[in-house]
């Protein structure tokens, strides 16, 4: 039985967003759709976290950090860009210091597209993503076995 | 008598010697033998006497007038010493003060010596269990500090300026000399003979002090002598009453006079004693000269203020302690004064920067804790006296030994600069960390003898100073801690400089730290053979303050701790290593410089917490000196105010017998495993309900019970990773200390040592935090400092109170009781609710980490801490949780087995109480936490232990 789905923490990180899914991600942890039902916890701290969000598209600025965060994040660890900036670029995506979606910087799992996504479509994403997460859980699981 | 004239001889010849052969070569021989022989000498000593008991040693009375002769003559080449540097130097007020030392002892002389030597003392040399420990400390920690100076003093001269004159050989010899002159304070009898002894220290401590001749030096060891001089007065006006109510000049029998029917005569003498004792003991009025000492070369630090000048004050204060249960006046002053500077001190302490200032605070406010303990008098602050003197002297010699080599190494003494020590100077560190933990944690030595005056302070049933050592101590851990952080944080990448630290530093070092382990170790072996009996001597009876089990699981502990720190024990050098969360891009771990808006690299600096604002050094000195200088004046006044009856009248303090109840080893073992098991079920299941009963408060339906085990039961899966190889060894150290805390509780343990390892506990999380030198644990932990500082005054008043609510320390006597204790100490119990708002980490006091969704210093105290670390702060969350809350219920039990339904209920209720407060308040800013728990901890603490201490009475 793997615990990640039961208990996925999420952080939260804002590229180059025009805020307005930054605003619907604050909203799904609202008391209105109670996360926390999934055991979600909005931790603000990558070491913590098993759920990276990511809002917004990547620029020159940003690319490192998003990097950074990702990398301090402990396996395993599952990636949700959120809004079509974050998935593609968006419609800043041929702007001329946009490098493009979140996945040109780190590997990314769920695209939950939207302009602004709601938080119908992000909590889903989420729930995605916690199965991907118990996924690797049990790859991670089954490779230290091997070992 | 042989061993005895050998110990004063030994550092004599040395230091004359000394004077003599002044090339390196030469001096590091003579040093180190003498250095031997002198240990060596007073560990033969003490394997010969330790055990004798009071032992008297005739001497010719013809001997005993040519020494009294010789001591007077260098009474007076002191005095002429003192003229001649007050000249030089135009310093009227040692010149005013040297004079009338001059004819006072002339004067005095010509009263004594004309008698002749049928009129000299019998048996002018004596020893006991007090006397051969101090021999010891004198011998061993005085002598190790002398071969420190060694390799120091090589360095020091080296960064002194170009062309500066080479004197160490004077100071080696000074040091020498200083090591005599205490062997003679400790084992004379004769009053006369240990005035000379008190003389000399003076003024070697003096020419220590001003060694560099700098216009600072000068200044300093001016005031130094200044202040003395007032103390050497004092006593020489003591002897002069003495000698005119012709009592022979001993001690012993001025001791034995003031238990006789013509005691009213002996107050004045006994009093300008203490103020003797006060002032070598650097007690507020006169505290400032200790801290102007700390510009001389640190071993002279180390010398004076660890073992021999300032303990020469405390020992003559400990040996007039049974005169303190006589003479209610006197004994009122030494408390005062002591209690008043120990609190002060320690505020003060939190201010300062400077490793040297910071230590010589808190050897004020230990002082001052051991000059308050000798004045209560009875048995058990004796008993506790005597322990701070043994631990204060080893923990303190560590450090500053420690100090000064690392000042050496680094180029600086300033706490700050301190950063990362634990990479740069691993071995040395991990000495000083040593150190500081024997100073104030439990279970060293030094917080089971503050725990002593404690019980002592409350066995008297002294409301407030138990309140003034309550505050004091909450003070100490907070500077303590934050210093302890510093040095215990982890760089990545460090430089190793500790290849230049000579070996006779590091044997110094190395030996004065065994003896700090060994003693905490032999703690009650020495309780039992040696100060027991000492006591058993002095007042016919041997205090039972802590049951000896209690005392078995202390040592387990410090064992414990000294492999944890000293060794690689628990070290996960295989985890990933991550860099520390610097919010951004992190450029360079241990510099913490980040890549941060606008394309700029920034740094990110940290310093230590000083809070100049809340205690300001200036204001708080002015109130001591005036506080202080107020209660000398009036003691003394009070003297020939009142009549004899009252100033002679005994104390007006009640003596309460402490109950030890409590199970033995096999019970706490039981106790612990039991909590173990079911603590963190309990725990689990709260929180789970916790954050239910919140989402239910906030409209929403919350997640399900099991939550938190989910949430851990992951933590336990994910990848081993963290910022260093130690955190995880701290933690899994406070783990196991809550558990032990909880087991102690339920097996109906001691409850001021359950509470003393909860704060155990929080420290090793705070140093795990400070590990990892991230500015956002760093703040978490400099707010979890601060919130034991909050909560700590709140905690010790709670056992004080249980303490006379029930005659007992122990839990288990709860269930012998009428009535619960919630009866009598409804203030006290409203108080714990107030600050468990804190310890359960609930707002609006959830300063240094909480479990809400946000907080601005992103996860506190926990921020570096992933995966297996973090579940385990989350268990040992859950077992100090369930602890908590049984403090809570313990306030509702009482002989009926129907009370622990009660317990319970009241326990759960005064959980759904935090909750609701938890939901409806914001947090709060730092300083209302510590005004607010300080706030509620004075007015409780005062009002019901006045009302439960003073009620018998009416």
């Amino acid at each position: 039985m793997s615990y990640s789905s039961k208990s996925p923490w999420l952080i939260h990180y804002d590229g180059s967003s025009c805020n307005g899914c930054d605003i619907e991600v604050l909203d799904s942890m609202m008391p209105l759709y109670d996360i926390e039902r999934f055991g979600i916890i909005n931790t603000g701290n990558p070491k913590h976290a098993d759920i990276f969000l990511i809002t917004g598209a990547i620029n020159h600025q940003n690319v490192n950090v998003v990097k950074h965060i990702y990398d301090q994040m402990l396996e395993p660890k599952v990636v949700v860009a959120c809004g079509i900036c974050a998935c593609t670029g968006g419609v800043f995506k041929d702007a001329y210091n946009v490098i493009g979606g979140a996945d040109k910087a780190i590997p990314v799992d769920v695209y939950a597209p939207g302009c602004a996504v709601r938080p119908e479509t992000i909590i889903d994403a989420v729930l995605k993503a916690v199965k991907i997460l118990d996924e690797k859980a049990a790859k991670m699981g089954a490779s230290e076995k091997n070992r | 008598m042989g061993i005895i004239a050998f110990l004063v001889a030994v550092p004599l010849i040395a230091a004359a010697l000394l004077m003599l052969f002044r090339t390196d070569q030469q001096r590091n021989v003579i040093t180190i033998a003498a250095a031997g022989a002198t240990g060596l000498a007073s560990v033969v000593f003490a394997v010969q006497y330790l055990f004798a008991g009071y032992t008297v040693f005739a001497l010719p009375q013809e001997v005993s007038y040519i020494t009294t002769w010789i001591l007077t003559a260098i009474d007076i080449v002191l005095c002429a010493v003192i003229l001649w540097s007050a000249v030089r130097y135009g310093n009227r007020t040692a010149l005013v003060l040297g004079i009338i030392q001059t004819l006072g002892v002339v004067w005095f002389a010509n009263m004594t010596l004309p008698e002749g030597a049928e009129h000299m003392l019998e048996n002018p040399v004596y020893l006991d269990q007090l006397s051969v420990i101090m021999v010891l400390i004198v011998g061993l920690v005085g002598s190790a500090i002398c071969v420190y100076a060694l390799g120091y003093m090589k360095d020091f001269q080296h960064h002194e300026p170009e062309g500066a004159p080479d004197r160490r050989h004077f100071f080696s010899a000074l040091m020498f000399l200083f090591l005599s002159a205490m062997f003679l304070i400790v084992l004379s009898d004769n009053l006369e003979w240990m005035f000379t002894g008190w003389e000399i220290t003076t003024v070697c401590s003096f020419l220590m002090i001003g060694y560099t001749r700098t216009p600072e030096a000068i200044k300093n060891s001016f005031r130094q002598i200044n202040l003395n001089m007032i103390g050497g007065l004092a006593f020489l006006g003591a002897l002069i009453i003495v000698h005119l109510t012709t009592l022979p000049l001993s001690l012993g029998a001025l001791i034995a006079a003031t238990h006789s029917m013509a005691s009213p005569i002996f107050i004045l003498p006994v009093m300008l004693l203490s103020v003797a004792g006060l002032t070598k003991a650097a007690q507020m009025p006169f505290h400032s000269w200790l801290l102007g000492a700390m510009v001389a070369p640190t071993p002279t630090s180390a010398l004076l203020h660890s073992s021999t000048m300032v303990k020469a004050g405390v020992f003559l204060l400990v040996k007039l302690a049974p005169a303190y249960q006589v003479y209610p006046v006197a004994s009122a002053m030494v408390v005062a004064i002591g209690g008043i500077t120990f609190v002060l001190c320690s505020f003060m302490a939190i201010t300062q920067s400077n490793a040297k200032r910071v230590l010589a605070y808190s050897t004020i406010a230990n002082l001052g804790l051991i000059a308050a303990c000798s004045g209560v008098g009875t048995s058990e602050a004796v008993w506790a006296a005597i322990f701070l003197i043994i631990f204060h002297t080893v923990s303190k010699s560590v450090l500053f030994l420690c100090v000064g080599t690392v000042e050496h190494r680094i180029g600086s003494r300033n706490i700050e600069d301190m950063d990362g020590l634990f990479s740069r100077l691993p071995h040395l560190t991990r000495f000083m960390m040593l150190g500081i933990m024997g100073m104030f944690v439990a279970p060293f030595g030094m917080l089971v003898s503050k725990w002593a005056t404690l019980v002592s302070f409350a066995e008297t049933g002294n409301v407030l100073f138990l309140i003034l050592l309550a505050f004091g101590s909450a003070a100490t851990f907070f500077f303590w801690a934050k210093w302890l952080g510093k040095l215990a944080g982890v760089a990545q990448k460090a430089e190793n400089v500790e290849g230049g630290v000579h070996k006779s530093e590091w044997f110094s070092i190395g030996f004065i730290s065994c003896l700090l382990v060994g003693c905490c170790v032999l703690l009650p072996v020495i309780s039992q053979t040696v100060v027991g009996p000492y006591l058993a001597g002095v007042y016919g009876e041997t205090p039972q303050l802590i049951g000896v089990d209690n005392m078995i699981i202390m040592v387990a502990i410090v064992v414990f701790i000294a492999i944890v720190l000293l060794t690689p024990w628990g070290r996960a050098t295989k985890k990933r290593r991550v860099e520390v969360y610097l919010g951004g891009q992190c450029t360079e771990p241990d510099s913490r410089r980040f890549h941060g808006s606008m394309g700029r690299t920034m740094t990110s600096t940290k310093r230590n917490w000083y809070m100049e604002d809340v205690f300001p050094e200036g204001t708080l000195t002015r109130v001591g000196l005036i506080i202080c200088i107020s209660v000398l004046l009036m003691a003394f006044a009070a003297c020939f105010i009142f009549d004899f009856g009252f100033l002679a009248g005994g104390s007006f303090m009640v003596d309460r017998e402490v109950l030890l109840v409590g199970p033995d080893l096999l019970g706490i073992l039981i106790g612990t495993v039991c909590f173990a098991i079911a603590a963190p079920v309990a725990g689990l299941l709260l929180d789970g309900l916790d954050r239910k009963v919140s989402a239910h408060m906030q409209g929403r339906v919350g997640p399900k019970i099991l939550q938190p085990y989910y949430d851990v039961r992951k933590l336990f899966t994910k990848e081993p990773a963290s910022v260093n190889a130690v955190d995880e060894a701290y933690v899994t150290c406070a783990l196991i200390f809550a558990i032990i805390a909880g087991g102690l509780f339920v097996s109906g343990s001691n409850l001021l040592m359950c509470v003393f390892l909860v704060t155990l506990a929080t420290l090793f999380m705070i140093i795990a935090a400070y590990s990892c030198r991230s500015p956002y644990a760093d703040t978490g932990a400099d707010r979890e400092c601060l919130q034991v500082m909050s909560y700590e005054p709140m905690l010790m008043i709670m056992t004080v109170g249980f303490f006379t609510a029930t005659q007992s320390f122990d839990i288990a006597r709860l269930f012998q009781l009428d009535m619960p204790i919630v009866t009598s100490l409804l203030p006290i119990f409203l108080g714990l609710m107030f600050v468990l708002t804190i310890k359960l980490r609930k707002s609006p006091f959830d300063l240094s980490y909480s479990h809400h969704a946000h907080q601005e210093i992103v996860k506190g105290i926990t921020t570096e801490f992933s995966g297996r670390t973090l579940a385990l702060v989350e268990i040992m969350h859950w077992c100090e949780s369930v602890l908590f809350l049984m403090w809570v219920g313990m306030f509702f039990i009482w002989d009926n087995p129907i009370s622990i339904v009660v317990a319970i209920v009241a326990a759960l209720a005064a959980w759904f109480f935090e909750v609701t407060i938890d939901n409806n308040f914001a947090r709060m800013k730092w300083q209302n936490c510590l005004g607010g728990a300080w706030l509620v901890a004075l007015v409780v603490g005062v009002v019901n232990l006045f009302y439960v201490l003073i009620t018998p009475f009416i």
